[in-house]
Formats: structure tokens, C-alpha cells, sequence
């Protein structure tokens, strides 16, 4: 049995944060956009819902800016040597929001019932799970078949939330009542929603960590758009702009009043990287030259600094630099339209049309797509932009209808858990935006895919990784664009606010509002 | 009558204004020839900065003069053709409904009326929605929400003409009645229909450019509408951006006004102006 | 009886009407690219067809379209406008929701324009011909050719942004806790810029049908034997012509005030006004087709309501209609 000290974690939490300083007291106003669909973190994860119901959910471990696990409603926890056994020690005297006593018994209910019915992500990761089991009212177990190397990383709020048992046992998730006011075990509890306009949360009273937290309420303020919500924070009606909240054009003026924070940390869990889909099934696109003279036409410089207005990286490969097992030992494609010119000429390209499908996320994705349109078509490839919004756009590129399809996706700390389903043949299915959606299929990568998602030690798998970003990179399956930076943007009397690596979600839990 | 449309002021502004945005959009390629979506400067240069660039640079760094210009091609399109369309739908419909009477009429009128009811532009919405945006469904949808007010003045100005003499002495030559209603009634109400069609024109583009604004123009045809709606999160750095085209359509709306009003006083002087807006 | 008989039939044809908007509509959506499941998986962050399965059957879109289209219907026969599945809530409480606040807009935007409009038109047909009329026509002109939205973002950039007079979005001070009079005069400050830019067009159109209609009325044959009769210019005009010229602007008002309704959108996306036609907006990209169609039924259902207002309105004004069945 190896041990983990979770004290040093501890000592250090506490040496990070004077005691004196905090102030108790205040309330934040935090934009959400846009208004989630529901804030039952169990049954909804996107975006918005997880910002919200970060803080009234929480799951058993938090994560630092480096990806590394602290404690949550687990206090500590030990791994087995073999890779195979998981057991948490979970925290004494945590109450869910109605009084009830949180236990083991909720932790084997939401990981081993709810979740699996209706969490599509975690499912994937759970399929390694033999058994989960409660030892004891304060300890539970999990069981492998199999290593699985980033296990450790799926006990985030928003992967593994904690669900009350005796609100949800034998009921139909979907519909139960409950789902409208939410129950957790988070620093602050649902207090009431206004539609299309704010969500109200107050201070929990009864949390089990002394002291926390310092505000005394927060409410998510639905503002839909994205020249009003610049508005609203310039004129003080908001403290924080989430990361994406606001275009990025507006961000310099934002950042440069007086009294204004930003932010690029707490996005690490996610690494939102960005590339376009390239049908590698029909058309040009299916042709490796054709998918390389696209990766040599676009000016991603240019991109990152005009459309982006400078955040963010142009990404090298598959893997994010802030994800765990990056390589950049790979083919570097800078801009190079003579280069690009040549590939088509070898391929014998014809000028046939290929369709470009922007992402429906708002002015910089579409000016995005407007941008490489006009760098292929410089190069002699003849693009339409297909306009479309979120269903159309989900639709088209879960059923495979498409040439080039812009998107980004969260990797979530690594690449077994959030890059290897968009390129193994075994994630080929039709109806999901989310996994092998170009038809990329390489039999002997998939093998080192799988391969190394179960090496335990950290150094064989990156080795392993090494190997398959190297060779992956020159196949160019996807037009890999850049790993994406969402600044926060905040008012600099809010402290503490972005210190884990899924930054604003659990936020408010140690912030603190400086008079 | 073009005697009294000529010495009508404001209909000749209309005009004058009118052929300016027509000559632009027509020798939009021979002024711009690397079309509107080319990056040619540093993103958000200032108006009246630079000569070349005299309404200033887009997001990305585009000529905006370039923009207006190709964006008053596609509005004038969208605006004639759905008319067009419309016509194409309301003419026929308010014609047949106008003549024959009775159960066609009630007919008709019905579905005319059911058109009437469905909210507007929330129904254009979902139109081009659902076809996805691209020219052709954007001018059908506008088409579609803006043919029920022909129906409903061809039916009446039909209604009015087929009591005339001129009709019943048709009748009594042996005319059929489908060509007496083309040959007879219908060019007795061609006028007001004319008269109507300048002022869908002019509806039609507002139209096209609200459903622009909203996102839902077509990605490959440069709009004034979706120059405004692109520009809308700048507005704070870069007003002129949502500024000129702006300009430019309150231009084009306002010259189509001015002739249709020139011409319903011109063609229709006894005519008063209500049933109008 | 004749009256019961006359409002009895007039329902029934409402609500037919809005039956068939319902149908139309629902045909419409499903034969739109997209599906409720995907749009909902996709968001979750993740999707595999097992959890598209579970959402396609929760929504009834495993059912045959005969099928779904028959149990809408038959929700609609019985006032339930089915659940959104996207929110979360059944449809009509999400509307009864929003609708007041999209009421208030647009109300405020038509009462408004309405009475500046007449106000104005009366006003330039009195001095016709002179610098105040033509200045009036003229902005009027300009007004009526004004992109609605274009005038929304002006009036933000200059009353909000430059000035600082006026909120440039939103329904009221979130979280101020205001009660009573001090509510009422924040949600009143939120309104003048949405309410003033749905307005204006409408002002424009109106003051120019009422200015054209106060001088044919002008014309006619009693207003001139009022003049004969040696009555003032004032009272003519108070007394005779503007009970007139009055009807065919409060006609055409009616007709869309109705459609002002659903036609807020714009209004509403622009000024974060959380109302009906932002609801349905959003409702479209997330294909969430129970919500989509309350909100045409409630639309179509306020198109009807208006008309028949108008009609009432319309007897009350009109000296010469008594009691038309």
C-alpha cells in the first residue's frame, strides 16, 4: 500500500493563505452565458451549469493549476500499487443542504447508479470499474479490472458530482422535483432562479470546512449578449467575466480599467483546444495532401493574434500543452502557401468545392471561419461557409455531414480521458459530435492508444505518447488550430478567486471580497 | 404621369438615390475586384484615416467600402426577388379570390387570414432557420411572410373592377372568364399593386438585413445586415462599423419610400392613402 | 343571443386557427436539421448513443411523428402546452414567465407610439405646408426607413454608453431589492430605451396615416358644412375631424399591436429584455420544439386577442357603426 500525505496538501493550503486577511462578507456577481439548461450537475454538464453548479455540487477531490488531486469531500486517499484499488477517506460531519448526513452510501449511489445511467462521459471511465463499495460510513472503495493510468483525474465536481441518495433513490431522475432546487454539498446552496435574468445562491452556513466560505452570496446574472455583458461589467453591475463571456475584442479595454484583474489559470483541467474536423471518409478532405496543404495554408499566427486577439497558442498536435504526456516532437506546419500550393498540385486537386461549417459560438468563431476561408482561397481551394446554428451545427457534424466542421473540445487533464476518443476507429460512431467524428482510422495507433491509457507509471506513458503524437501529426486527421485561452476577467478587490484548475466553477468556495 | 411624378421633389431624391446604390452595386467587382471579404489592412483602422480606406477597416482587417458596396447587391437582389415571389403568390390569389366569389373567395381569404395571425417575423425566423441561411431560403421566407397584404388588394381592387361595364361587355362577347379576368380585370389593377411593390422592396430589405443582424444571412454573400450584427459586440471601439451600413440602409429604405409614395400619387391621385403603411 | 351566437363563433374560429398554427408549426420544426437529444447530449460535453437513446425516448421522439403530432394536439385541446425538456418546466409556466415582461415592453412601445403619433400627425396636418410640417413628414420619413435593431444600438451607444443616462440592458436592477415605487421607477428606467426603439417606427407610420387621413377627412363634404356652420378651426378639428381620420390608424394599430408580440425579438435579443421573442430565439438553436410552439400559439393567440379589441375599440370611435353582428 502506497500512502499518500495528504497533509503536506493541507500545510500547504494553509501556508498559501494568511489567516487574518480574508474578509467575511460580501456578495459576487458572476455572468453566466449562456442561461444553463438546468443546474442538477448530475443529469446537465455543460458549460454554464457547471459554473453554477460548481458551487452547490462537489465532488470527492478538487485539482490545483498543475492537475495535481486536493482534497474535496475526500480527505484523503490511497492507491494501490497494482493501479487497482482506489479508497477514499471521506470528510467528517459534511451535511447535505437539507441536513441530512452526507456517507459513503451517497458516494457508491452517484458513482455506481445515477452516474452511470446518465453521465455519457464518466460511463466511459467507470467501464474500467469492477466494483464500488462502502467500507465504512466514511470510506469507500473502488475496484479496477484493469489499471486505467488517469483514474485519478475523474473525481472533478462536474465528472463525479455527489448526489443525495435520499432525494434521488428509486425516483426518475429526469423528472424529479428536486432537479429545479438543487441539493449538494457545496459552500453555497440554490436560493432561487429567475429565468433569463439570474440565479441567486447563499452562503451555506453549515459547511464542513471552518471559516469558508467568506461571501454571503452570489448570484449568475443571464445577460445573452455579449456587448451588454461588457457593458455590465464596465459600469460595475458584474464583477467577473467567466473566460468566453465576452468577445475577445473587448477584452484589451476591459483589462486596461482601473481596478482590473485578469486571468488565463483555472482552464487547466479543461485545455479547450481547438481544430476543424476533416472528413476523412469522401471528398478532398479524404486525400492526406489535400488535409496537410490546409494545416500549410492558414496563417494561425495571424489568426490567433487578429481573431484572437493574441490568447491562446497555436497548437502542434493532438495533446495540449497544458494537458499531461505532451510531446513537441513533432512536424511544425508554419505558414506556407507555396508549400500548400504544391501538395494540391501533386494531389491534382480540381478546384471541388468543399463546405466549411463554422462553430455557432458568436462573432469570433464566425470571423474565424471567414478568416480561413480567405487563406485556403488564396491557395486555390474553393470554400463555402455552411451557416447553420447549435442543432443544425450538432446535427451535421454528428451525422458525418460535412467537409471541414470547426470545433473545440475539454481534454480534461489527459490524453486517455479527453483526446484519444477523437482519433481511435472504436470511437467511430455515427450520432455523437464529440468522438472520432473524421473516420480517422489507424489500426496500429489505436493499439498505443489503448495501450497507453493503462501503463501505470508516469514515465512509460510518456514515452508512450511521445510516440503517437509523433506519428499522428504528420497523418493530419483533424486541422489542429489552437489551444484556446478564455481570460477571466475580474475586479482585482475579488481575491482568491481562480485557484484550482477549474478555476470560477468552485471559485466563490475561497474567495473573498477586499473593502 | 410621369409629368406628375417628375415634379414630385421627394420622388425624384428617391430616384437619384435609388440609381446611386444600383450603380454601386454594379460596379462593385470593378471597384473592389478582391471582393468584400479580403484582409487588407490592420484590423479596426479609423475611418478617414487612409484614402484608400475611407469608411475605415472591419475586425479582420477588410475594407468596409468594399463591404458596402457588394452588400448593395445582395440587398437589392433579396428585395426584388422576394417581392417577386410574393407577387407571384398574392396576385393570383387575391385575383382568383376577387373574381369568382363565393367559396373560393372564403377560401382564400381564410388562409390569407391564417397568414395574418402566425407572428411575422418570428415565423421568418424559423423559416430560415430551418432551411439553413442561404439566399434562397432567406428571400423565400420574406416572400412568404409579406405575400398576404397583395392577396387581400388585388382581391379588393379585383372585387371593384369586375362590377365595371367594361367587364359585363366582355362577358356578353363570349369571353371566357379566366381571360377576362387576365385580359380584362387584372391590368385595371395593375397600379396599386405597383405602387405596393416599391414599398415591399424597400420591407423586404429591412427584413433581409433584421434576420442578418440576427445571424441568420447568408455566410456567403456580404450583407448590410451582418455588417451591423458583426459589428454590434465592437460597437464600444468601433462605432463606424455598424454606423455606415446602417446609413446605407435608412438610404436605400428611405429612396424606395420616396418613389413608391411619388408613384401612388402619380398613378392613383384619387386614391387616398390609407390601407398604405 | 345574437351577440352570445357572434362571440361564440368567433372562438370557435380562434381556436382553429390556432390549432392549424400548432400543426403548420409542428410539421415545420421536425422537418428542420437537428434534434432535441443531440443538441442536449452535445451539451453535456459528451455523447454516446446510449444517452441519446434515454434523451430521444424521455422527449417521446422514439415515437412515430403521427404519433408525437397526435399527443401535441391532443395537449393543446386540453390548454397544456407540453413540457420543455430543455428547461426543464412545463412550457407554460416558462411563458407565463415571460410574457409580462415582453406585455410591458411592448404595450408600453404601442401607447406610446400611438398617441405621439396621432399627437403629431394632427399637429402637421394643422400647419401643412409650413417649415414645422415638413420637418415632421421629413423625420418621419427617416424613422420609417430606419433598421429597428440599427436604432436600438445607436440609442445604447448615446444614452448609455456616452451619456451615462439610462441602463443600456436588462429588465431591472438585478439583486437592488427595490420594492413598491422605487421598483417601479427602475424597471421604468430599464424601459425607455427598448420601449423608445420598438416605438419609433411605428410612431412614424402612425403619424403619417393620421396626418394623411386628418386632410382628406378635411375635405369632405360635413367638414365643411361645420365650417360653413361657423365653427372654429380648433373645434372642427377636435369635434368632426379627428373622430375621422382617427379610424383607420386605430384599425391598422390594432393589427399589430398583435403582431408586436412576436415581432420583439429584435428588441428583446438586443436590450437582454427577458421576454417571449427571446425565448423563442434561443428555443430555435436548441430545437426545443414544445417551447418554440407555445410561444407561436401565445403569439397568434395575442394576434386574435388585438383584433378582436380592435374591432370593439373600433365601434366605441366610430360614430357611425352602431351594432354590427
Amino acid at each position: 500500500m502506497n500512502f499518500l500525505k495528504t497533509t503536506t496538501f493541507l500545510v500547504a493550503a494553509a501556508l498559501a493563505s494568511p489567516l487574518a486577511a480574508q474578509q467575511e462578507g460580501g456578495r459576487l456577481d458572476i455572468v453566466v452565458q449562456p442561461e444553463p439548461p438546468g443546474l442538477m450537475l448530475g443529469l446537465v454538464q455543460n458549460g454554464p451549469t457547471q459554473l453554477v453548479a460548481g458551487d452547490i455540487y462537489e465532488g470527492l477531490l478538487r485539482y490545483d493549476t498543475d492537475l495535481n488531486p486536493m482534497p474535496g469531500l475526500a480527505e484523503s486517499w490511497e492507491i494501490s500499487d497494482d493501479g487497482l484499488t482506489y479508497t477514499f477517506k471521506l470528510q467528517e460531519g459534511v451535511k447535505w443542504h437539507d441536513g441530512e448526513d452526507f456517507t459513503a452510501d451517497d458516494v457508491v449511489f452517484s458513482a455506481d447508479t445515477f452516474l452511470r445511467e446518465t453521465h455519457a462521459r464518466l460511463r466511459a471511465s467507470l467501464a474500467y470499474v469492477d466494483t464500488i463499495t462502502a467500507v465504512d460510513p466514511l470510506t469507500v472503495e473502488f475496484k479496477l479490472k484493469e489499471p486505467f493510468g488517469p483514474f485519478i483525474s475523474v473525481f472533478e465536481a462536474a465528472t463525479m458530482p455527489m448526489i443525495p441518495k435520499h432525494i434521488y433513490e428509486g425516483t426518475d431522475y429526469a423528472t424529479n422535483e428536486a432537479n429545479a432546487t438543487p441539493i449538494g454539498t457545496g459552500p453555497f446552496k440554490f436560493n432561487e432562479w429567475e429565468k433569463g435574468s439570474f440565479i441567486h445562491l447563499v452562503k451555506n452556513e453549515d459547511y464542513y470546512v471552518d471559516g469558508l466560505p467568506y461571501l454571503d452570496e452570489v448570484y449568475y446574472r443571464v445577460i445573452p449578449d455579449a456587448a451588454s455583458r461588457a457593458v455590465a461589467f464596465e459600469t460595475g453591475e458584474v464583477d467577473v467575466l467567466p473566460g468566453g463571456s465576452v468577445e475577445n475584442w473587448d477584452i484589451p479595454r476591459l483589462a486596461e480599467m482601473e481596478g482590473v484583474c485578469t486571468t488565463g489559470k483555472g482552464w487547466e483541467f479543461f485545455a479547450p483546444h481547438a481544430w476543424m474536423w476533416l472528413n476523412n471518409r469522401e471528398g478532398p478532405t479524404s486525400n492526406e495532401k489535400f488535409r496537410q496543404a490546409i494545416m500549410y495554408a492558414m496563417d494561425r499566427e495571424f489568426m490567433k493574434d487578429v481573431v484572437w486577439n493574441g490568447f491562446g497558442n497555436v497548437a502542434t498536435g493532438p495533446v495540449s500543452s497544458k494537458t499531461n504526456f505532451y510531446s513537441d516532437d513533432v512536424t511544425i506546419y508554419d505558414h506556407n502557401p507555396d508549400k500548400a500550393k504544391e501538395l494540391l498540385e501533386e494531389m491534382g486537386y480540381d478546384g471541388e468545392p468543399v463546405r466549411l461549417l463554422p462553430l455557432p459560438y458568436g462573432e469570433t468563431w464566425q470571423r474565424w471561419a471567414e478568416a480561413v476561408r480567405q487563406n485556403l482561397t488564396e491557395v486555390g481551394i474553393n470554400v463555402e461557409i455552411d451557416s447553420t446554428d447549435v442543432a443544425g451545427w450538432n446535427e451535421k457534424t454528428a451525422n458525418w455531414d460535412y467537409d471541414m466542421a470547426f470545433t473545440y473540445l475539454y481534454q480534461y487533464g489527459d490524453p486517455a480521458l479527453g483526446v484519444s476518443r477523437n482519433y481511435t476507429a472504436d470511437r467511430i460512431e455515427k450520432g455523437s459530435p464529440w468522438n472520432n467524428v473524421e473516420g480517422y482510422e489507424n489500426p496500429s495507433l489505436d493499439e498505443k492508444w489503448a495501450k497507453a491509457a493503462t501503463l501505470v507509471k508516469p514515465e512509460e506513458r510518456q514515452a508512450a505518447y511521445d510516440e503517437i503524437q509523433k506519428e499522428i501529426v504528420d497523418d493530419v486527421p483533424v486541422a489542429w488550430m489552437m489551444e484556446l485561452e478564455f481570460p477571466t476577467i475580474y475586479r482585482c478587490n475579488v481575491k482568491d478567486l481562480v485557484t484550482t484548475a477549474i478555476g470560477v466553477n468552485d471559485g466563490p468556495r475561497n474567495a473573498w471580497i477586499e473593502e | 404621369m410621369w409629368k406628375r411624378f417628375s415634379s414630385n421633389i421627394g420622388a425624384m431624391v428617391g430616384v437619384v438615390l435609388l440609381l446611386a446604390v444600383i450603380v454601386i452595386a454594379v460596379i462593385a467587382p470593378m471597384l473592389y475586384p478582391g471582393g468584400p471579404w479580403q484582409m487588407v489592412q490592420r484590423p479596426f483602422l479609423p475611418p478617414f484615416a487612409q484614402d484608400a480606406y475611407p469608411f475605415g477597416t472591419d475586425t479582420l482587417g477588410r475594407n468596409v467600402a468594399a463591404q458596402l458596396a457588394y452588400g448593395a447587391q445582395v440587398s437589392l437582389l433579396v428585395g426584388l426577388v422576394s417581392t417577386l415571389v410574393a407577387l407571384l403568390i398574392g396576385v393570383p390569389l387575391g385575383a382568383l379570390a376577387g373574381f369568382y366569389g363565393g367559396m373560393v373567395d372564403e377560401g382564400a381569404m381564410r388562409f390569407t387570414e391564417f397568414f395574418q395571425t402566425i407572428p411575422n417575423f418570428a415565423l421568418a425566423i424559423v423559416l430560415v432557420a430551418i432551411f439553413q441561411p442561404n439566399l434562397t431560403s432567406i428571400i423565400l421566407a420574406i416572400a412568404i411572410v409579406s405575400w398576404p397584404p397583395v392577396a387581400r388588394l388585388v382581391r379588393a381592387e379585383v372585387m371593384s373592377v369586375r362590377k365595371r361595364e367594361f367587364v359585363d361587355a366582355a362577358t356578353l362577347a363570349g369571353l371566357s372568364k379566366p381571360r377576362i379576368l387576365v385580359t380584362q380585370v387584372l391590368p385595371n389593377t395593375v397600379s396599386p399593386i405597383i405602387v405596393m411593390a416599391s414599398l415591399m422592396v424597400a420591407t423586404a430589405i429591412l427584413l433581409e438585413s433584421s434576420l442578418s443582424f440576427l445571424g441568420l444571412g447568408d455566410p456567403n454573400a456580404m450583407s448590410w445586415g451582418y455588417m451591423i450584427g458583426a459589428a454590434r459586440t465592437v460597437i464600444r471601439s468601433a462605432w463606424w462599423l455598424s454606423f455606415f451600413p446602417g446609413v446605407a440602409i435608412i438610404i436605400t429604405v428611405l429612396a424606395l419610400n420616396l418613389i413608391g409614395e411619388g408613384l401612388n400619387d402619380a398613378l392613383n391621385p384619387h386614391l387616398s392613402r390609407k390601407g398604405r403603411a | 343571443m345574437d351577440i352570445l351566437i357572434a362571440i361564440l363563433s368567433r372562438v370557435a374560429k380562434a381556436a382553429v386557427t390556432l390549432l392549424a398554427i400548432a400543426v403548420l408549426n409542428f410539421f415545420l420544426l421536425h422537418a428542420a436539421p437537428g434534434d432535441p437529444a443531440v443538441v442536449l447530449a452535445g451539451e453535456a460535453g459528451a455523447a454516446d448513443e446510449q444517452m441519446i437513446a434515454q434523451l430521444r425516448e424521455r422527449f417521446g421522439l422514439d415515437q412515430p411523428f403521427y404519433l408525437q403530432l397526435g399527443k401535441y394536439v391532443w395537449g393543446i385541446v386540453q390548454f397544456d402546452l407540453g413540457y420543455s425538456f430543455r428547461q426543464g418546466m412545463p412550457v407554460s409556466q416558462l411563458i407565463a414567465e415571460r410574457l409580462p415582461a415582453t406585455l410591458l415592453l411592448t404595450m408600453t412601445a404601442f401607447f406610446i407610439s400611438l398617441g405621439l403619433g396621432i399627437w403629431l400627425g394632427v399637429a402637421a396636418s394643422a400647419r401643412v405646408g409650413k417649415a414645422s410640417d415638413s420637418l415632421l413628414t421629413t423625420l418621419a420619413l427617416l424613422f420609417y426607413a430606419t433598421p429597428l435593431y440599427w436604432a436600438a444600438l445607436m440609442a445604447v451607444l448615446v444614452f448609455s454608453v456616452w451619456l451615462g443616462w439610462l441602463p443600456a440592458f436588462g429588465f431591472e436592477t438585478v439583486g437592488a431589492d427595490y420594492t413598491g415605487m422605487a421598483r417601479i421607477l427602475d424597471i421604468g428606467r430599464h424601459l425607455v430605451l427598448p420601449a423608445m426603439t420598438l416605438g419609433l417606427f411605428f410612431m412614424a407610420v402612425y403619424m403619417r396615416m393620421t396626418r394623411a387621413s386628418m386632410l382628406e377627412v378635411s375635405q369632405l363634404d360635413f367638414v365643411k358644412t361645420a365650417k360653413a356652420k361657423g365653427l372654429g378651426g380648433a373645434a372642427i378639428r377636435r369635434r368632426h375631424i379627428l373622430r375621422n381620420a382617427i379610424l383607420p390608424v386605430v384599425t391598422l394599430a390594432g393589427l399589430q399591436a398583435g403582431q408586436l408580440v412576436g415581432g420583439a425579438v429584435l428588441t428583446e435579443t438586443v436590450f437582454a429584455w427577458p421576454g417571449i421573442g427571446r425565448l423563442m430565439f434561443e428555443s430555435l438553436a436548441a430545437r426545443d420544439y414544445n417551447t418554440i410552439l407555445g410561444v407561436f400559439i401565445v403569439s397568434a393567440a395575442m394576434v386574435i386577442l388585438f383584433n378582436v379589441i380592435t374591432d370593439i375599440v373600433y365601434r366605441i370611435v366610430d360614430p357611425r357603426i352602431g351594432a354590427r353582428a
